[in-house]
């Protein structure tokens, strides 16, 4: 009995303790917790699906708060995907710039969204849509099969019919530096779908990403199939559609310059 | 009872492959009656993994035709300088070389547009209307160009006044 009344009184003891200690000392020593502002904006989305085909394509609005969201574009669709609205549709896998999937159309401009930043001035809204000019699939989904299919037109894979001996094709150093700026396209299709010419003509034009993949391929030092190649160019709608716009160019989001690979083909045509 | 057997499986065989046949007939028919090809329309040509074909290849609408675009593009820069140094009265047969390559440099620009859009692949009847209209036109212009030169003043005598007046 005593010992048990002790061990009361103790514990009472040591909890009177404690509690003086929360309220006093230790609380002064805590730091506050930061607290970001809510900074929020809106974004306009380009909503349209496909199972009720009646509805016309609308913009849909949502508003995030910019301090809980990663910097990219990408990270507040995720964001919207996540909390807000799960049935918003859209491509996206590496996040990073290099598989091409999230291209779209944001603020006026082709780019990828994961290479986006979000503009941080709230009083502005956001306007996302899919590529233009392409069949939708559903949302910023776009129907990229006409692309592909054009790709694989210009037969993109290496052709010689006289292999080295042993080993490998060589190439020099100069040789080789002619690749560089054509083979690090990602087909997201910006440019290709920047392109007035390829709006108007998409059937039978075949675009400026299309057109810079048959120059890597014209241009390899190790294709013996060039003549070919440039002979399936040499019609008025395939190539010579484009116009020198340059905007598949100005929306690269890879830095690279389509026109300027469409401007060496017509001269090696022209040289033919 | 191994022969009934035998039969069977044949005869399943040759049912199977009957209706495969039938049914990949069937697709196809399907597809082309349901859904006819239309230029820039969401119906693409063959199956999404044939490549899409070019159209026969021509030098003449090819590179020929650019190059000798852009050689008249860039030699109208040095005649219009030069019409401006002489003037036409005195130099009638340049006068008629800057008059001609004016109006095929304007050919070529109209019939540009005119195949971007309304190539006679998607305007059966509107494409052909307009490109004949181009080429009577452009034949239309060059007689006048040359009455113009030979019984009038000339071109380039034309504009002087104009920008004199």
């Amino acid at each position: 009995m005593s010992v048990l009344s002790q061990a009361a009184r103790r514990f009472v003891k040591a909890s009177v303790v404690d509690a003086r200690t929360f309220t006093t000392s230790t609380r002064r020593l805590q730091a506050e917790p930061l607290q970001k502002p809510v900074l929020n904006k809106e974004f306009k989305i380009y909503r349209w699906n496909p199972d009720e085909p009646a509805k016309k394509p609308t913009l849909q609005s949502y508003t995030i708060d910019l301090n809980q969201t990663g910097p990219m574009i990408l990270d507040a669709l995720i964001k919207i995907k996540n909390e807000i609205d799960p049935t918003l549709t859209f491509r996206r896998s590496c996040r990073e710039g290099i598989c091409g999937s999230c291209a779209m159309n944001i603020n006026g401009q082709n780019t990828l969204a994961c290479l986006c930043r979000i503009d941080r001035d709230a009083s502005k809204d956001s306007k996302i849509y899919p590529l233009p000019h392409m069949y939708i699939v559903k949302d910023l989904v776009p129907d990229l099969t006409q692309f592909y299919k054009q790709y694989k037109s210009i037969q993109p894979y290496l052709q010689n019919d006289n292999p080295p001996e042993k080993g490998e094709f060589l190439q020099s150093q100069e040789e080789r530096r002619k690749l560089d700026g054509l083979y690090e396209c990602i087909l997201c299709a910006c440019c290709s779908t920047s392109c007035p010419s390829y709006w108007w003509n998409q059937d039978e034009y075949l675009g400026p990403a299309t057109l810079m993949q048959a120059y890597r391929w014209i241009a390899d030092s190790r294709d013996s199939n060039g003549a070919k190649r440039k002979e399936y160019l040499q019609n008025e709608l395939s190539m010579y559609r484009c116009h020198t716009i340059f905007n598949c160019s100005r929306t690269c989001p890879k830095g690279l310059n389509p026109a300027a690979a469409i401007a060496k083909i017509k001269l090696e045509l022209a040289a033919d | 009872m191994s022969s009934s057997l035998i039969l069977r499986s044949t005869l399943s065989k040759a049912l199977i492959k009957s209706s495969l046949i039938r049914s990949s007939t069937q697709v196809r028919q399907s597809t082309s009656d349901r859904f006819a090809y239309v230029p820039g329309g969401p119906i693409y040509k063959g199956t999404v993994n044939d490549p899409t074909t070019f159209p026969p290849p021509s030098k003449t609408h090819g590179s020929y035709h650019w190059a000798f675009e852009r050689l008249v593009s860039a030699a109208l820069v040095p005649m219009t300088v030069a019409a401006f140094a002489t003037s036409g009265t005195n130099y009638p047969i340049f006068d008629g070389i800057l008059g001609l390559t004016l109006i095929i440099h304007s050919h070529i620009g109209f019939d540009s547009s005119a195949v971007d859009y309304l190539h006679p692949r998607k305007f059966s009847v509107l494409g052909p209307i307009v490109k004949w209209t181009l080429r009577a036109a452009t034949v239309g212009t060059m007689v006048g160009v040359y009455q113009f030169n030979t019984n009038d003043i000339g071109l380039t005598e034309l504009i002087a006044k104009v920008w004199a007046a």
